[in-house]
């Protein structure tokens, strides 16, 4: 140390309270020759810490993205993209597994492939989700939009597409967290590049109908197969029509011809 | 005591003179709004008379996104995520105004166990926080290694809050009446685990940085500000506390664990930037001392005393609320109209906006590399600045 640093306690009255402070003072400048001298070992001691990483490698925290994309593991609370929660364990593991294949065929990251599959069990995407709209309500700035309709064999509201905007989404949890019915959640996926912005808003349900509770109680699996409907990712009408305020009316245009082209561009890509 | 700034207008206006003996003349030059020292959109007009700054203007403005505005349309729990778009090193502590202000206000009772989560992990963000900026300064002033260095320490921080946040910057944790996730049963063991090699860190600093010969002739007596100024133009935190004013919220005024610990304020004498310098590193080792008395107790009991879809309306009125963040007083003034449930006016009071006024009493007479100095030292967020 050059300038010899003191830091010494002492108790001082402030603002009518008395502060317990370390106050910082400086000795007297040293003379010339010291100074040449803790110069020059200041700056050795430096080159010796850094040196250190040559030898214990170990200590380097760098992670390797993407070479380590493979192995990658995010925590279990990490806030990435939202989707609808597996009903059960069972369905999420095979879930996991087909999209693991799929990925591994179509050369594409485990996220983007599992968003992409279409033809595959129904009940692995059975949801707990009501269309209570909880989440929107919750939701800052209006990235989520969710469409009910009218159930025909429950007669009873019920989720029709679940609309979530990637693009102003700013993953800040609310609507997990508003949610009454533990219907979604937010995952690991990050990797979220597209060509088209219009990708970045999807359906986050692959079924339209009421909670998986009402369906398994049907037992009649004609009348369950009649409860759900198929919805794609990027199927109906997509609200991309910015913030709807307490005080302002929303504006609506129907992106209906844009939506189809997107569709064609995700199959596309599948295949 | 009153302090005039001159307004870009006014600069520009003025007739230029040049007093050096050589037929020079006095130049304005923009230094930003990009400009690699500023770490974000910061134009700073300058005066120069050859290298000499003779005065400075800073003009914020190129990151305003109108934050509080959006937050007249807001309900109180969804102004939180806003805040950590603000001072994003000290998201956690942003959105301790929040919810400290809509709980005095709403009459929210929290208990032990969130309060000392609550400083536990405002401290690991000013760690954090300070580990950056002395990273960054290090990199202003030419050395790169300490970059590197100051980024190692805010990675292994940023995982600890990966694992019981589940963000690594805006974190949106600390939600009225409670926080979003109760910790992890290893929580405790990870982040004890992790404060010796913090403190370990700390000497690596000293030994990296502070005991260059260069960096410190770069530092020592440059850029002085007495107290009694730095107070009139509003500065907190390490600014303020370098010039010895002990201004610490969370000495002078207690909120959440602090009134149980036993910590120091540390201030300055001389007012200069290695004064600012050395207040942070001295901090960082009281901030390990704080986690130390709290991470052995942390109390039993709910991580949130309210339901998160309970309506939080504000009883008419004018209702203010402030915490320190690593940059010195955050301040949350809201007004509200007792019926609604989003506020009527927000205004964030944010230390940078503040803290940055100060280089136009500290600049003028310092050459324009002093100058990278003294705006290195004051650790200036802009989004903060802009909101
Ligand atoms: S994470 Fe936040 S911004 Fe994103 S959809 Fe949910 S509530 Fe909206
Ligand atoms: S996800 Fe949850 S909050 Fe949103 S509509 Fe469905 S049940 Fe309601």
């Amino acid at each position: 140390m050059i300038h010899a640093i003191k830091v010494a306690q002492e108790e001082r009255l402030f603002a009518g309270k008395s502060v317990s402070v370390a106050v910082i003072t400086r000795g007297r400048p040293p003379g010339y020759l010291r100074v040449a001298f803790s110069a020059v070992t200041g700056l050795l001691r430096g080159l010796w810490l850094t040196l250190g990483y040559l030898w214990s490698p170990e200590a380097i925290v760098t992670r390797q993205y993407p070479e380590n994309r493979a192995t990658l593991q995010l925590t279990e609370r990490f806030r990435g993209n939202l989707r609808f929660k597996f009903p059960n364990e069972k369905a999420q593991e095979d879930h996991a597994a087909f999209i693991e294949q799929l990925a591994h065929e179509t050369q594409t990251h485990a996220h983007v492939a599992a968003d992409l599959v279409r033809e595959e069990n129904e009940t692995r995407w059975y949801h707990n989700c009501t269309g209570c709209g909880k989440c929107q309500e919750a939701c800052p700035n209006a990235s989520i939009k969710v469409f009910t309709r009218q159930g025909e064999i429950l007669e009873d509201r019920e989720v029709d597409r679940f609309v979530w905007r990637l693009d102003s989404c700013m993953f800040c949890n609310a609507c997990v967290q508003a949610c009454p019915w533990d219907a979604i959640e937010m995952t690991g996926g990050f990797e979220n590049a597209v060509y088209d912005r219009r990708l970045l808003v999807y359906n986050l349900n692959r079924l339209a109908g009421p909670r998986i509770n009402y369906i398994e109680e049907e037992e009649n699996p004609d009348v369950r197969k009649r409860m759900v409907e198929r919805r794609d990712r990027y199927g109906g009408e997509v609200p991309l029509n910015g913030f709807a305020l307490p005080n302002l009316p929303p504006v609506t245009t129907p992106m209906e011809s844009g939506s189809r082209a997107i569709d064609a561009d995700a199959q596309a890509r599948l295949t | 005591m009153t302090v005039h700034v001159r307004t870009l207008d006014e600069l520009l206006h003025a007739p230029l003179e040049a007093d050096s003996d050589l037929t020079t003349q006095e130049y304005l030059v923009n230094m930003g709004p990009q400009h690699p020292i500023a770490h974000g959109s910061l134009r700073v007009v300058v005066r120069l008379d050859g290298e000499t700054v003779k005065e400075v203007i800073p003009v914020p403005g190129y990151v305003h996104r109108g934050v509080e505005k959006m937050c007249e349309h807001l309900n109180y729990r969804q102004v939180i995520p806003y805040t950590d778009r603000l001072d994003y090193l000290s998201a956690i502590m942003n959105n301790w105004a929040v919810a400290k202000t809509v709980e005095t206000a709403a009459g929210i009772e929290t208990n032990d166990r969130i309060e000392v989560i609550r400083t536990i992990m405002a401290e690991l963000q000013r760690l954090q926080s300070h580990a950056l900026w002395w990273g960054v300064t290090g990199m202003d002033l030419g050395a790169y290694t300490a970059f590197l260095y100051g980024f190692r320490e805010r990675e292994i921080i940023g995982e600890i809050f990966e694992e019981t946040i589940g963000a690594r910057l805006t974190m949106n944790y600390i939600q009225p009446g409670g926080l979003m996730y109760d910790i992890k049963p290893d929580f405790a063991a990870k982040v004890k685990k992790l404060l010796p090699y913090l403190k370990d860190c700390v000497e690596q600093y000293e030994t990296l940085l502070s005991g260059n010969v260069i960096f410190q002739e770069r530092l020592r007596n440059v850029g002085i500000v007495d107290g009694a100024r730095a107070v009139a133009l509003g500065c907190t935190g390490p600014v303020v506390r370098a010039s010895g004013v002990p201004l610490d919220l969370r000495a002078t005024e207690p909120y959440g664990a602090y009134g149980k610990v036993q910590f120091n304020v540390v201030v300055g004498t001389v007012g200069d930037c290695w004064d600012r310098y050395y207040v942070r590193l001295e901090e960082m080792r009281e901030s390990i001392r704080i986690i130390e008395q709290l991470i052995d107790g942390i109390p039993d009991g709910p991580y949130s005393t309210i339901r998160y879809n309970v309506e939080l309306t504000l009883p008419e009125g004018i209702h203010y609320g402030q915490v320190e963040t690593a940059r010195g007083a955050f301040g949350v003034l809201i007004v509200s109209d007792g019926k609604r449930e989003i506020p009527y006016r927000l205004h964030f009071r944010s230390p940078n906006f503040n803290n940055l006024w100060v280089v136009t009493a500290m600049a003028p007479g310092w050459r324009i590399a002093d100058f990278i100095s003294i705006q290195s030292s004051l650790d200036l967020v802009i989004p903060d600045i802009d909101r």
